[in-house]
């Protein structure tokens, strides 16, 4: 029977792409070289560059601007201190990515970090290292000036729109489910997306963390008092690296320590 | 190191079950109404197009290079966030039938165009002199014989408007691939996620891509 050969041999390829990958190979125990460097810190300074993943979409946090081509942002400053930890110099390598492709690139290896307004939550630590909070923040609300929405309990029997990571959607549940306010979700992978959403009429409300929903504010929007459940950003690392996870959680330790956290914070026009 | 493939991603990926079964509904749902959108424009098109009337041969033409010309995803986006601007506010599912109806109706019309232009001319020509109007000859006699060399290559189009409803999940659409996108972005078990998706679709592709197969033996269009 050839047909059923075929069949079989797909499916055993199938089945050792899934299993062959999930394999935990033994976890790589940073072994400190001589200079005191984990395997994994080490390799990034011989490379000379740091990558980053970080976004590009997200003014004042990592944005890409138009005229300039260049990346800029909170985050990418903090990308830059890390790497000058590092390799001495601020030397990056940046990758653009959205909640969809973080994980990923963090998993082939393509990115070292993911410094992309990326929620800390318990789910996700099972999967890579966070680093402690480097910034915390509310979700916020934005609606249209013409909508007359006021609150979050205006939102009954609205559409908000969220980004594909629901961290934010389930934090809006839990309180609408307080006020009593039946609300329904509906996910884009980028901000833009929702922006471009709301502006058609398709959400009645784009929500996110408050600092970066300011950059999506204009004339015809406003956004509403009403700010719940603090999200914490951290920096995240492939588990297994974990020279590195400590190396970046020393350098926020300091920053804040220091006061310069605050102070980039501010610099970027952030709270 | 923990795989994109861990064992308890897997775990979360069969708790959460419903969630998937709910997206192979809306895909399915979605697929059955744009197929059947797609044969009505896809027939009626593809008629037109082998029509002696000129206007009917260019309105067939300008629909197929317009729609066979521009990317699906444009497609959708314009019936999606273009609309409402112009006041027509298409519910999701809608724009869902209707953009990858409309899309491979433009396929299925070029197909039953080659269908009928395989059919001798003389079969029009002799339905006509015996007192059959276009539309009847069409009916009775051109279309039951274009229809078995048809057949194939319109089970091909269904495959592909299956695969292609996963465009929805750009504009929330609630589809299978939507679902996935939407629960492996909370938590980040892609792996898991994206592999049981490919395989529901090509659960739902496979049959019908064997059905071409063997549609094709019998039709003797195959060697």
């Amino acid at each position: 029977m050839k047909k059923v050969g075929i069949v079989l041999t797909s499916l055993l390829l199938v089945v050792g792409l899934v299993t062959g990958c999930g394999s935990t190979a033994p976890a790589a125990t940073p072994t400190p070289s001589a200079n005191g460097l984990s395997a994994d810190v080490q390799a990034i300074k011989d490379r000379g560059v740091l990558k980053v993943g970080v976004k590009v979409d997200v003014p004042n946090f990592g944005y890409k601007d138009p005229k300039t081509e260049k990346v800029e942002g909170f985050e990418i400053d903090l990308a830059n201190v890390i790497s000058k930890k590092i390799i001495g110099t601020e030397k990056i390598e940046t990758t653009a990515v959205t909640a969809k492709t973080r994980g990923p690139l963090l998993d082939s290896g393509s990115v070292d970090l993911v410094i992309a307004t990326f929620t800390v939550t318990e789910v996700r630590k099972k999967s890579y290292n966070f680093s402690d909070a480097y910034f915390t923040d509310g979700v916020r609300l934005l609606v249209k000036k013409s909508s007359g929405i006021k609150s979050l309990k205006d939102l009954d029997g609205k559409k908000i729109g969220v980004a594909q990571s629901a961290t934010s959607k389930k934090a809006i549940q839990e309180q609408a489910n307080i006020v009593k306010a039946k609300v329904s979700f509906l996910e884009f992978s980028t901000y833009p997306e929702i922006k471009t959403a709301l502006e058609a009429g398709r959400v009645d409300c784009f929500s996110v963390d408050g600092s970066i929903l300011f950059g999506y504010l204009d004339d015809s929007t406003t956004i509403l008092e009403d700010s719940f459940s603090p999200q914490d950003y951290g920096v995240a690392s492939k588990k297994g690296n974990d020279g590195l996870a400590k190396v970046v959680n020393e350098t926020i330790a300091e920053l804040k320590t220091s006061g310069e956290l605050d102070k980039m914070i501010q610099k970027w026009g952030l709270k | 190191m923990v795989g994109a493939f861990a064992w308890f991603k897997w775990e979360a990926l069969f708790r959460d079950w419903a969630v998937f079964a709910e997206g192979l509904r809306t895909t399915i749902s979605v697929t059955v109404l744009a197929l059947t959108l797609a044969l009505i424009l896809g027939i009626v098109f593809g008629v037109l197009g082998t029509s002696q009337w000129t206007f009917a041969r260019v309105i067939s033409r300008i629909y197929v290079e317009f729609i066979q010309n521009t990317p699906l995803v444009i497609q959708v986006i314009f019936l999606y966030h273009g609309l409402p601007h112009m006041g027509v506010m298409l519910p999701v599912f809608a724009v869902g039938v209707l953009s990858v109806g409309v899309y491979h109706g433009a396929y299925i019309a070029e197909v039953v165009r080659a269908g009928i232009n395989s059919i001798h001319r003389g079969q029009m020509e002799a339905a006509l002199s015996q007192g059959f109007s276009f539309w009847g000859a069409m009916r009775h006699i051109i279309l039951p014989q274009a229809s078995r060399i048809v057949l194939p290559p319109l089970t091909n189009q269904a495959v592909n408007l299956i695969k292609n409803t996963s465009v929805l999940a750009i504009v929330a659409g609630g589809d299978l691939m939507y679902r996935a996108d939407s629960w492996s972005s909370d938590n980040i078990y892609y792996g898991p996620a994206y592999v049981t998706v490919g395989l529901l679709y090509l659960l739902l592709c496979l049959p019908l891509a064997t059905l071409t197969r063997h549609l094709e033996r019998k039709s003797g269009v195959s060697s």
